[in-house]
């Protein structure tokens, strides 16, 4: 039986290699929930976002020079496109809630309409979405 | 297997787990066949094909806004959406999609007042019912709390919320990003849109062996054990390593309201001037915690069941970690089960004709 039990040398290898491995897991869990870390963090992503930036400006100024469209361009355009999808959905919001009414009119209940449009919680189903649009 | 059979089969081994680590990106993910039913600026809503729904209430599925909804859908056989559609769900996801720059004007108000109900409206509409479940897993469960405590007389009859975090008062996040000296406003006006892996290294960087060495370690145990389990690590890490970035503006909010200034917790979050009011939420609760969660600890979720408003509310703790609860190889016996029977028991009536009965169960 003591035979049995007796663990061999590899397993007495693997055992110790995870109970280090455990402990430095604790170690490192333990360094990074410091406060001086957080510090530490805070400032680096700091400077990382200020790295970043100022690369960004060198290259669309360098861009904007060549007179090639840039990042802000693309972005400028893609933003339009957004705006023009928000006065859409204003639009598909208006065409549903007309074909609802319709519906509630052939049908004797109207009171499902109703209840699909409260979804944003509001009567004005499309009021929320304007002021979005007309940015 | 002895030392010198390991040795043996060392080299057969290391080609293999490179091969593995090489072609992970390739690993299929979210592939159970849906439909697109709406889609608005990068939001997309999706419907799973069943020709087995049996519940009249439908599931809307919400992720976070950091990571892919696909977690939803990993793999067939390892799939909670799949799970979902055999019991007889009608199931929807709600996308956020892949934010850029131009998106940078996306705070969470335009997620919880705009997209979420819209895709909620446009649930409604697909399945021809008047109420569904909402079902959020970590932001996506927060961005669900807030539309609740925000939307009066919303169409939700149930609420689903998976390892979401509430009150953030002593978590790691709050001692990273809640302090001071991290300047926010200086982070969003810099990045229109947060990088995603940004945030994926932070979250690493909470466990940092584990993630960053652990789990290599037991793929190549598994490896040269001869059991790699290529399939489920290789759409895990697929996964882990797929990271939209955050709007600017969403992720200046949400640092702001959940991690310096614990604002949802004490009820001072407005929104679209109209203040969320968390007892406003009187739908049917399920909350389910894990209990090894770093990311969203039950402690920070708990507080919520005294905040609701509803009085049908279950809390459900299990072992596991953020993710591993519902995603790992037991989460199909050991949470799935639990999720699609409370369900069940809620999806079959109307809001009129559910108990009012005090059912707070823990």
């Amino acid at each position: 039986m003591a035979d049995e039990r007796r663990s061999s040398p590899t397993d007495d290898v693997r055992r110790l290699y995870e109970e280090a491995e455990s402990r430095t897991a604790r170690a490192f869990e333990d360094l990074v929930s410091r406060g001086s870390f957080g510090e530490l963090l805070a400032r680096m992503t700091e400077n990382v976002v200020a790295l970043t930036k100022i690369a960004t400006d060198v290259f669309d100024l360098a861009l904007r020079n060549l007179r090639l469209a840039g990042r802000q361009d693309v972005t400028r355009l893609a933003r339009q496109l957004a705006r023009t999808e928000d006065k859409l959905e204003l639009i598909l919001q208006e065409v549903e809630r007309l074909g609802d009414e319709l519906n509630a009119e052939g049908r004797s209940g109207g009171a499902r309409s109703g209840r699909r449009n409260s979804a944003n919680g509001t009567a004005g189903a499309t009021s929320s979405r304007t002021s979005r649009a007309a940015k | 297997m002895s030392v010198v059979e390991q040795l043996a089969r060392m080299p057969a081994a290391a080609i293999e787990f490179a091969n593995i680590l090489l072609t992970q990106d390739d690993a299929e993910v979210g592939v159970t066949p849906k439909d697109v039913v709406w889609t608005h600026r990068k939001t997309t809503l999706y419907r799973y094909r069943s020709t087995r729904r049996r519940h009249p209430v439908p599931v809307l599925l919400v992720f976070a806004l950091i990571n892919r909804p696909d977690i939803f859908d990993l793999r067939p056989g390892s799939s909670f959406v799949e799970f979902l559609l055999d019991e007889g769900f009608d199931v929807f996801l709600i996308d956020w999609g892949y934010p850029e720059e131009e998106d940078a004007d996306l705070g969470l108000d335009e997620y919880v007042c705009d997209e979420l109900p819209c895709g909620i409206r446009e649930v409604l509409r697909a399945s021809d019912e008047d109420q569904l479940t909402l079902l959020g897993w970590c932001i996506g469960g927060t961005l669900c709390l807030l539309y609740g405590g925000w939307a009066q007389d919303n169409p939700v009859r149930n609420m689903v919320l998976l390892t979401t975090p509430v009150d953030t008062s002593g978590s790691l996040y709050s001692t990273w990003v809640g302090r001071d000296s991290f300047d926010v406003e200086y982070v969003a006006a810099g990045y229109k849109a947060i990088p995603g892996q940004a945030v994926d290294w932070a979250n690493k960087l909470m466990k940092p062996v584990t993630n960053y060495w652990t789990t290599y370690r037991r793929l190549w145990e598994g490896v040269l054990a001869g059991e790699p389990r290529r399939e489920a690590f290789q759409a895990m890490a697929r996964w882990v390593a797929d990271n939209p970035p955050f709007p600017a503006a969403a992720y200046r909010d949400w640092i702001t309201w959940m991690y310096k200034e614990n604002r949802l917790v004490h009820g001072r979050v407005r929104l679209r001037r109209r203040r969320v009011d968390l007892r406003r939420i009187d739908q049917s609760l399920l909350v389910v915690t894990a209990g090894a969660d770093h990311i969203a600890p039950p402690d920070g979720t708990r507080p919520l069941l005294d905040l609701v408003g509803s009085t049908d509310v279950k809390s459900i703790d299990r072992p596991g970690g953020h993710i591993g609860l519902m995603a790992g190889s037991k989460a199909r016996s050991e949470i799935w089960a639990d999720i699609a029977r409370w369900l069940q028991e809620r999806s079959q009536t109307t809001r009129e004709g559910r108990s009012d009965g005090n059912h707070r169960t823990e």
